[in-house]
């Protein structure tokens, strides 16, 4: 039988596409080849950094999240090596992400297929495998510190610090011009 | 994920792309798109042959019509034909729940033509030849009930050959050791293809049937030696232990019914009866073209797969309901249905969302009338006319999940992976599955008292986090009557270490607001509060002013000499007060001072821990009792939230501060009591969880001797270390025996006086010594099976590896390549999350395994 490249349900324990889009783009910039995304990875690609990717980027944290809870959950599958809390860039205080290093590559994707889209302090996270954590990456890109996410959303969230800080800044800039209630 | 998600290019020509927050402009139009060509044919094939049997909406016979007549015509094309030969032959092995449909498809085309069944028999003849070789034996099975279900179109006796030989060599195993389970595997996978064989469109095999029955009798219906050690319902006391029912002994005996029963297999699907009404309608000649079996042997001996076993005992949480919602033991159903459930969720841990969806489409892929509708309502069981099934679908489907949750020693994935598949199909169908979680609950505290301990702490586990994806909501008022009970009670410690579990996946005061009033005082005030306080800031402490220094000290960050000063002042108060270890006192304030300047997250004290790590190594060197010390110390300063204090102390062990022993000398002797320690869920994490830490360093240093291509002297060195690591493994073990024997026995010290006082109590404790002894009995009775197995296995392997090499070098010299060696040892890789769990020892002991290799 040849060897099975693609199983018959999608693997959860691939990239995300904006892991792969990012890597894509750089590489050999935009092309529409969207079967790539699905396209199982056979071990023998040598260029791959998460071949043997131990460390997992994990998103949509709360602000309030502590290390011991992620410990807590991340621990289901498997020891954990490192936990690196993201920051804020100039507060340094949590703003919502985190790097999880296990020991093993399996563990991590475990970790997609287990944890990834499951809850941690009743919020959907996600989990996305990493190359590996690298100084200053523990801190976020977004103008005034925290994610980007966290610069222009305009739902509420009040797990992440209530409305975008753009956006909560440009309200409270029209409150001011024309006066509460408008 | 999807808020990642991003379309490349098309309508946002150059635009900059990588800002996501422009997205959401007008300019981006994301109606959808009419489809602008005809899909091609081979997609359309895949397409339709992934989604058989799939959807309650359509009708089954229409798609398997549909995809028969594609191919057919289109058969020439290789594009097609490829897709569909390749495509029906991954599904068997990937989604179980298919093969009858898939096999029907096949018998519809056969009569037109014969090619299509004959090509898919060769594929599939290559692919059970390599699972066989391989061992992968699940996969055995499902080629095999696919060929089963195609009986009708093989020449002559179909697949019982190959049934007959792998009973004889189920036999041959059998009589080479009374504790083979992979002879046993062998005959279940035999007693679960006659089913589908039976229920084939094939007639006059129940001669054969029969005698094949009797002969597997004998094996499967001798209580298997090692079946006491993964009872789940050992009992409390010896006269509540439940009688362990085999699977393949039940399995056996259901057959046996079935066969006076004219074979009804009543919930197996028969998609082929439509090709039988097709047939009927042609010519008879033409349409009854039959196919040889390819050739397909079984090597002797068989290859023992990846996976050691034991053997398995069927489990059900819906047992003794007033109403039956899953088969009884006494049905086949009950086998049929577990079995094809068990593999689906086992197979697609890859996708836990593929699997959810498969539990709750169950009822789309067994005989119409096998189950009531979904998502009836338990109460409503009871107007369901005299003779038809009361069996709930997600019943079932959660049965099996929890037979897997709850099975011993191990599962084959991570629990957390049982876990999720819970929470997922919890999420689609929550109408359907929550009311059947809720009984499956209550019926396992029910049984709290009697169920073996490890699986108590896995329910425990498990409930906990499955509330903490749900809101923590729960119906706490059923149970408020046992609030009052004894901390000693497994009702009660059940409900406080369930507690504490919610508590570490998120807060006290959040998992305070979901309790009922009774449940207040089970979460102390303390809980609530951050960072416990540093208890030498009171004066009546004693030693309070120099472990004030002390923490002044290490907050500066200064030089060890100088902190050696208040030590050694804490040392000379304690020899002259007559402390007969006077390290001990000193221990405790450095270690308490550690804590409290770690106390914010685990990343503050890891970093502490690393600043102090050379003192704290010398400690454990200089006095034994010192090196527990630290563990008091940690445990007391996080008596509220000791889920961070079992994690430090596993830390600790990782920098090799604390050892093994001293971590289980700790827990089951100075923290023993009469054996109140026993109660706690986080003593028994700790235990656990440091045993684990020791047998994985063991199973590490086996899959690294029994690595591919390992010269000869550096197995020797890891031979040694490894013989070395075993015994450090069994002083280990032996240790626990004798703290836990203690116990069990009521011979600990203060239980004799006290045994008229308080007698249930003390029969409580007892209780709890038995039950984890028996934990920790076949935790090292399954190490010990594990490490003789994987060592015979690496023996074979090497020698198989040496023959092939001799081999290959007299045939070209100039090519020595040992690459394409693929010795069963490496199998053990994969499965048993255990065996993956982590380093023991963290980087350092990691590295000293990299030196030895």
């Amino acid at each position: 039988m040849p060897a099975a490249t693609q199983t018959t349900v999608d693997r959860l324990d691939k990239p995300s596409a904006y892991y792969l889009g990012r890597n894509k783009k750089r590489k050999y910039g935009r092309d529409r080849d969207d079967d790539d995304v699905g396209r199982e990875r056979t071990p023998e690609e040598p260029e791959d950094p998460l071949k043997d990717a131990a460390t997992l980027y994990v998103g949509n944290l709360s602000f309030y999240t502590t290390e011991e809870q992620i410990h807590e959950l991340f621990a289901k599958c498997g020891e954990i090596k490192r936990l690196v809390m993201g920051l804020d860039r100039f507060h340094k205080t949590p703003c919502g992400f985190c790097f999880v290093e296990y020991y093993n590559h399996q563990d991590a994707l475990d970790c997609m297929k287990y944890i990834g889209g499951t809850k941690l302090d009743e919020r959907i996270i996600r989990t996305d495998l990493d190359p590996g954590f690298q100084e200053g990456r523990q801190y976020g890109r977004g103008k005034s510190g925290g994610q980007v996410r966290d610069e222009y959303r305009d739902e509420y969230d009040p797990g992440r610090g209530g409305y975008g800080r753009a956006i909560a800044e440009e309200r409270q800039k029209e409150e001011d011009e024309y006066g509460k209630g408008r | 994920m999807a808020d990642y998600d991003r379309r490349s290019g098309g309508s946002r020509g150059g635009y900059n792309n990588r800002k996501r927050r422009y997205r959401d402009d007008d300019e981006y139009d994301r109606r959808p798109q009419r489809r602008r060509y005809e899909e091609p044919l081979h997609l359309k094939v895949r397409k339709q042959l992934l989604g058989v049997a799939e959807s309650p909406l359509k009708k089954t016979d229409e798609e398997i019509n549909s995809i028969a007549k594609l191919v057919v015509d289109n058969y020439e094309d290789t594009e097609i034909r490829n897709q569909f030969l390749n495509l029906a032959v991954q599904l068997v092995v990937e989604q179980p729940f298919k093969i009858p449909f898939i096999a029907a498809i096949v018998l519809v085309i056969n009569p037109t033509n014969p090619k299509v069944a004959q090509e898919i028999l060769a594929k599939a003849g290559i692919a059970i030849r390599e699972h066989l070789e391989a061992g992968a034996w699940r996969e055995v099975k499902l080629v095999l009930r696919f060929l089963g279900c195609l009986q009708g179109l093989l020449e002559g006796d179909g697949v019982f050959p190959i049934l007959e030989e792998l009973f004889s060599r189920a036999v041959d195993l059998q009589t080479a050791s009374s504790e083979d389970s992979l002879g046993l595997e062998l005959v279940k996978i035999i007693l679960l293809t006659i089913p589908y064989i039976m229920a084939s469109s094939a007639t006059e095999f129940e001669e054969q049937t029969l005698a094949l029955l009797e002969k597997t009798d004998i094996i499967a219906s001798t209580p298997h030696a090692l079946e006491a050690l993964v009872n789940p319902y050992p009992g409390n006391d010896e006269e509540d232990a439940q009688e362990p029912q085999s699977v393949i002994g039940l399995l056996q005996r259901q057959l046996q019914g079935e066969s006076q029963q004219a074979w009804k297999l009543a919930c197996i699907p028969r998609p082929w009866n439509i090709a039988k009404k097709e047939e009927e309608g042609m010519d008879a000649p033409a349409a009854a073209t039959k196919h040889a079996l390819p050739q397909i042997n079984v090597p002797s001996p068989v290859a023992p797969g990846p996976r050691p076993r034991l053997p398995e005992i069927y489990f059900s949480v819906y047992a003794d309901q007033e109403i039956e919602t899953v088969p009884s033991t006494a049905d086949i159903a009950s086998s049929i249905l577990r079995d094809s459930l068990i593999d689906t969720i086992n197979i697609l841990d890859f996708n836990r969302n593929a699997t959810a969806k498969f539990l709750i489409d169950l009822d789309c892929y067994f005989a119409a009338d096998t189950f009531v509708k979904r998502a009836t309502q338990f109460d409503k069981l009871r107007n369901v006319d005299e003779g038809r099934s009361t069996w709930k679908p997600e019943d079932v489907a959660v049965d099996a999940v929890f037979s897997q949750l709850l099975q011993l020693p191990s599962p084959e994935h991570k629990l957390v992976y049982y876990h999720s598949v819970l929470t997922e199909a919890c999420k689609v169908a929550p109408a359907a599955i929550a009311p059947s979680l809720g009984r499956a609950i209550r019926w396992l505290y029910k049984n709290v008292d009697w169920m073996d301990l490890e699986l108590v702490y896995r329910f425990e586990d498990w409930f906990s986090h499955h509330l903490s994806n749900f809101g923590f909501t729960w119906k706490w008022t059923e149970w408020v009557d046992d609030v009052q009970l004894p901390m000693v009670h497994p009702k009660k410690a059940f409900m406080m270490g369930s507690l504490e579990k919610e508590i570490r996946l998120s807060f006290a005061a959040r998992v305070r607001g979901t309790l009922p009033e009774p449940y207040q005082p089970l979460i102390s005030e303390a809980k609530e509060k951050d960072t416990p306080d540093f208890k030498y800031n009171s004066a009546q402490m004693s030693y309070s002013e120099p472990a004030k220094e002390i923490l002044r000290l290490l907050r500066a960050k200064a030089p060890e000499a100088d902190i050696q000063v208040p030590l050694t002042s804490i040392e000379e108060a304690a020899c002259s007060l007559g402390v007969t270890d006077p390290l001990i006192p000193s221990t405790d304030a450095y270690v308490t001072t550690i804590c409290y300047l770690g106390s914010k997250s685990l990343s503050h004290v890891l970093s502490q821990i690393e600043r102090c790590k050379d003192r704290l190594l010398s400690i454990g060197t200089q006095s034994e009792s010192a090196r527990r010390q630290i563990i008091t110390s940690v445990m007391d300063y996080w008596q509220e939230k000791p889920g961070v204090g079992v994690n430090m102390v596993d830390k600790l062990l990782n920098y090799t501060i604390l050892t093994p022993t001293s971590v289980v000398m700790w827990a089951l002797g100075d923290q023993l009591g009469k054996g109140e320690g026993l109660v706690h869920s986080h003593i028994f994490e700790m235990v656990s969880s440091t045993v684990t830490k020791v047998t994985n360093r063991v199973r590490q240093i086996v899959m690294a001797r029994n690595a591919a291509g390992l010269p000869a002297d550096q197995v020797a060195i890891l031979d040694e270390t490894l013989t070395k690591e075993r015994e450090e493994m069994g002083k280990l073990f032996a240790v626990i025996e004798d703290a836990l024997v203690g116990v069990a026995g009521g011979s600990v010290d203060g239980m004799a006086e006290s045994a008229d006082q308080d007698l249930k109590g003390e029969a409580m404790l007892r209780g709890w010594g038995r039950r984890w002894l028996r934990v920790f009995r076949r935790k090292m009775a399954v190490e010990e099976a594990w490490v003789q197995e994987m060592l015979e296995q690496g023996a074979q392997a090497q020698a198989q590896a040496q023959a092939q090499a001799q081999a290959q070098a007299q045939a070209q010299a100039q090519a020595g390549s040992m690459e394409g060696i693929d010795g069963p040892g490496n199998g053990g890789q994969n499965g048993n999350g255990d065996a993956n769990g982590g380093a023991y020892g963290g980087e350092a002991k990691d590295e000293e395994l990299d030196e030895i290799l």
